[in-house]
């Protein structure tokens, strides 16, 4: 008889007080960017005791509701083992050119017919994406790279290059829609826009997709192992084009809210801003390599991205010192996260 | 040994003819074969004879390119996973396919809730039902039942944790017919008595059961049919429990098999070649004096947290130990990394050849030429890709490797053709001590028999050879003295001429049977 190796059953399913901690810091990831929200907070609090104000929340919450679609979007994709860039000209593409359609065919349309048909556009636009990884075989990344600047080019030499600020009314009525509105000290109104119950519901749709229908837990498999989810019969081509259709529905979505909320459309806008979003997805636990992750964490991480980057604005802090501080948020992130794996992994 | 069901009940599955090409491989050349419901089967044969090509497609994993696959006599050729799922087959891979970074509890539930919905994937899901069915499961197979053990990732537990909890899959849902693919590599003794009372439960409701094993003593055990494979087909059935070793080996291989101890000349008297000298490294291992003499074989056995692992990894550069030395022909060793202990002439064929050790998706001739690629330069200094192919070309004749040529991708190889690339290019360096760890591990019997040819003329020529394994019979037929370890510390060394495989194994596990090592 053969001797085999020994692994001792009862103690390795019964782990420490310590590996306990590490392996429920695991499942639950956004606690890194809930820490770092509440040590930022603090700090600043301490410094300008004016910032621990609602109105303040609420701007964070209204800069970050944009910038949560997006990143919603790529966490999903991400954890499916991709990765796409091509989001922000999906969202460009579709603001400029739905936005053009309305003003100049369809005045009077109203905002929910005008973000379903934007959901639609970019979610066609996505699915485009996840054919053509599944039909190249070639990495996710390329393929967005590709399609990004398709995009971009084909908007900027088809559709238009000018900016222009007569966007239809529903639009414009529905980004200063008030959700709340509260008065500060200096007698300033500051305005929660109701925009911001998008990303919300967004965020919980996407929660329970994930959590609660084969589809969503489909994405982690592959994300985790295409091979051996194909093997147990999981289709993952379908699941490839799935998750890029879902991530163009929600920029094709966020592209409507940046037209409606800054009131005009630029073609030249939301381009280059595609880091900041995967920083944001990073930070809040999602492994660059998939699989992992959690949309509690990825609206965690938004918002401290957008803590960083626009609220300092307000309290003087020199915007190098915020792109430093970022750098630091996210060497941070990836050390946090690595130790984990090192603790958890077997 | 009580009563098994007999092989005589109703056919769950049946194959014609199977055939199956790879690009230009004939894989499978016309298997026919019976399995009958709550029968025992055996797949045996050499690596890359054509057993994991006739599981993918019994399993769905993989169509046949001709043939006929009936299961309950119901033409079912070219099924899909989900189909064969459907069908009542379940699997255990030899990988274990389990999603790392899904829970235990998804692991085994998921692929229920896949079959039901029929592979559509936009549908809820029952968490409850999916905890449910993964509970009835582990406890088939002595896991916890708890909800922290239900939410762990599989990622997070070890491998031979993981193999129960495949085990646990397959048997998950009453499954007609349950294959697995070698179950037991990674289990304990325990472990695997545990799982032969599931399979015999199984059996007794109906199931069948069908696994691709190298191990014959285990076969027995359990009993049942015997399906031996050579070159893709179906060469031989027999009762596994009436077959020797020896006519099973010549099925498998069409040649005679080494049975005893493998003799390279004695070592009289040993030139010392290596000292290790009080080697400690925190928390792994402490006090280790060891000498390996040229031409000798030294076995380094012990469990899995012995501190052998450890060991092996500081010789190899690795895992850089804090205390002692080692003194190599005279020169004392820089442990430090890898680069200067290939150059001292220390040659480590690690144990995970699919991780550690090999570039699968290259070609035979850049694994086999990487570790000396300095000695293929031309004038120029450019490498000489004549002299590359010929170097390559004498490593796959003198190991006998299998492969469509020098340029082939070592993953289009078998697994034992893989391991002596790996084995053949560290033998390319011309080493003065080779470390091989678990060479053989996951190799069918004619494959370990080459390589154990391979390790006994490296001796010959004056290799010190230190063989670090858990494979008993492979170290009592190898070495000349086998050490072993135990809470890190050596607790004794044989010399392995005469010695019992009972006397060693008692000495691994230790009298208490299991090992204490708190803080």
């Amino acid at each position: 008889m053969t001797a085999t190796r020994t692994v001792q059953t009862d103690d390795t399913t019964k782990p420490g007080r310590l590996a306990q901690l590490w392996l429920w810091s695991a499942r639950h990831p956004a606690v890194f960017p809930a820490a770092m929200i509440v040590i930022t907070c603090a700090v600043i609090g301490v410094v300008n005791p004016d910032f621990l104000h609602i109105a303040n929340l609420f701007d964070i919450l209204r800069a970050s509701a944009i910038r949560g679609l997006l990143a919603l979007g790529v966490f999903v994709v991400l954890a499916a083992g991709g990765l796409d860039v091509s989001f922000t000209a999906i969202a460009a593409f579709v603001m400029y050119s739905l936005t053009l359609i309305v003003v100049n065919f369809l005045p009077g349309a109203g905002i929910v017919p005008i973000l379903a048909c934007a959901a639609l556009a970019g979610g066609v636009l996505g699915a485009v994406n996840g054919l053509l990884v599944n039909a190249l075989r070639a990495p996710a990344l390329i393929v967005t790279i590709g399609t990004q600047y398709a995009l971009r080019g084909a908007l900027l030499s088809f559709v238009g290059t000018a900016l222009f600020m007569n966007i239809p009314g529903s639009m414009s009525a529905f980004g200063q829609m008030p959700l709340a509105t509260v008065t500060t000290a200096r007698g300033l109104t500051v305005t929660l826009p109701a925009y911001v119950l998008l990303t919300v519901i967004a965020a919980l749709a996407t929660s329970w997709m994930l959590n609660y229908t084969l589809i969503g837990r489909a994405v982690f498999a592959v994300g985790g192992k295409p091979e051996i989810a194909a093997r147990l019969g999981f289709r993952v081509a379908h699941v490839r084009v799935f998750v890029f259709a879902y991530a163009g529905m929600l920029a094709g979505i966020a592209g409507v809210l940046h037209v409606s909320a800054n009131r005009l459309a630029n073609p030249f806008d939301l381009a280059g801003t595609e880091l900041p979003v995967i920083a944001a997805v990073v930070l809040g636990g999602a492994r660059i390599t998939g699989g992992s992750g959690t949309v509690l964490g990825t609206m965690l991480g938004v918002i401290l991205i957008t803590l960083v980057s626009s609220v300092l604005i307000l309290l003087g802090i020199p915007s190098s010192w915020q792109t430093a501080i970022l750098g630091g948020f996210i060497i941070l992130a990836g050390l946090f996260f690595a130790r984990i794996d090192r603790m958890i992994l077997k | 040994m009580p009563e098994l069901p007999a092989t005589s009940g109703t056919p769950f599955l049946e194959t014609r003819a199977l055939h199956k090409f790879y690009g230009g491989v004939h894989a499978l050349r016309g298997v026919s074969l019976t399995i009958n419901s709550g029968g025992s089967y055996h797949l045996l044969g050499e690596n890359g004879c054509g057993k994991s090509t006739l599981i993918k497609i019994i399993s769905g994993a993989q169509p046949a390119s001709s043939g006929q696959l009936l299961i309950r006599g119901q033409d079912m050729t070219g099924l899909d996973p989900i189909a064969a799922l459907d069908a009542g087959i379940e699997t255990v891979y030899q990988d274990l396919s389990l999603l790392p970074n899904l829970s235990v509890a998804e692991n085994i539930g998921l692929s229920q809730q896949l079959v039901e919905s029929s592979g559509r994937l936009f549908r809820r899901i029952s968490p409850a039902q999916i905890d449910d069915v993964a509970r009835r499961a582990l406890s088939e197979v002595n896991l916890p039942t708890d909800p922290e053990f239900l939410a762990r990732q599989i990622q997070t537990l070890p491998i031979a944790i993981r193999q129960l909890v495949a085990i646990a899959r397959a048997i998950a849902s009453k499954a007609g017919l349950v294959i697995m693919d070698e179950p037991t590599t990674s289990l304990t003794r325990r472990e695997v008595r545990n799982l032969i009372s599931v399979i015999r439960r199984l059996q007794e409701s109906g199931t069948a059961v069908l696994f691709v094993t190298h191990k014959l003593d285990e076969a027995r055990e359990i009993g049942g049919t015997g399906l031996v494979m050579r070159d893709g087909e179906l060469v031989q059935q027999c009762d596994v429990t009436q077959a020797s070793n020896a006519e099973i080996g010549l099925w498998m291989t069409g040649r005679e098999l080494e049975q005893g101890r493998y003799r390279h000349s004695p070592v009289t008297p040993p030139a010392p070649l290596m000292q290790i000298q009080g080697l400690g490294l925190k928390d792994a291992y402490r006090d280790i004096d060891l000498t390996i003499g040229a031409g000798e074989i030294l076995g380094v056995t012990g469990l899995a947290d012995s501190g052998r692992n450890d060991l092996a990894k500081s010789l190899a550069g690795l895992a850089p130990p804090d205390r002692g030395k080692v003194v190599l022909e005279d020169r004392p060793l820089d442990p430090s990394e890898p680069a200067s202990v290939i150059s001292a002439g220390i040659a480590y064929v690690p144990e995970d050849r699919l991780t550690e050790g090999l570039f699968l998706e290259k070609s035979i001739s850049a694994n086999v030429t990487m570790s000396v690629l300095d000695r293929l330069r031309n004038s120029l200094g450019l490498l000489n890709r004549r002299k590359a192919r010929e170097l390559t070309q004498k490593t796959l004749d003198e190991l006998r490797i299998v492969a469509a040529g020098t340029e082939a991708p070592v993953q289009s190889l078998s697994g034992g053709n893989q391991q002596r690339v790996l084995i053949g290019r560290w033998l390319a360096t011309g080493p003065r001590v080779l470390i091989l760890h678990g060479p053989t591990v996951g190799v069918d019997v004619g494959s370990k028999d080459t390589i154990f040819r391979i390790i006994q003329a490296q001796a010959e020529n004056g290799t010190g050879i230190i063989l670090i394994s858990d494979d008993l019979p492979e170290l009592l037929q190898n070495c000349d003295r086998i050490a072993v370890m135990r809470d890190g510390a050596v607790s004794r060394i044989f010399t392995a001429e005469g010695l019992e495989e009972e006397t060693l194994y008692n000495e691994i596990a230790g009298s208490g049977g299991k090992t204490a090592r708190e803080g």
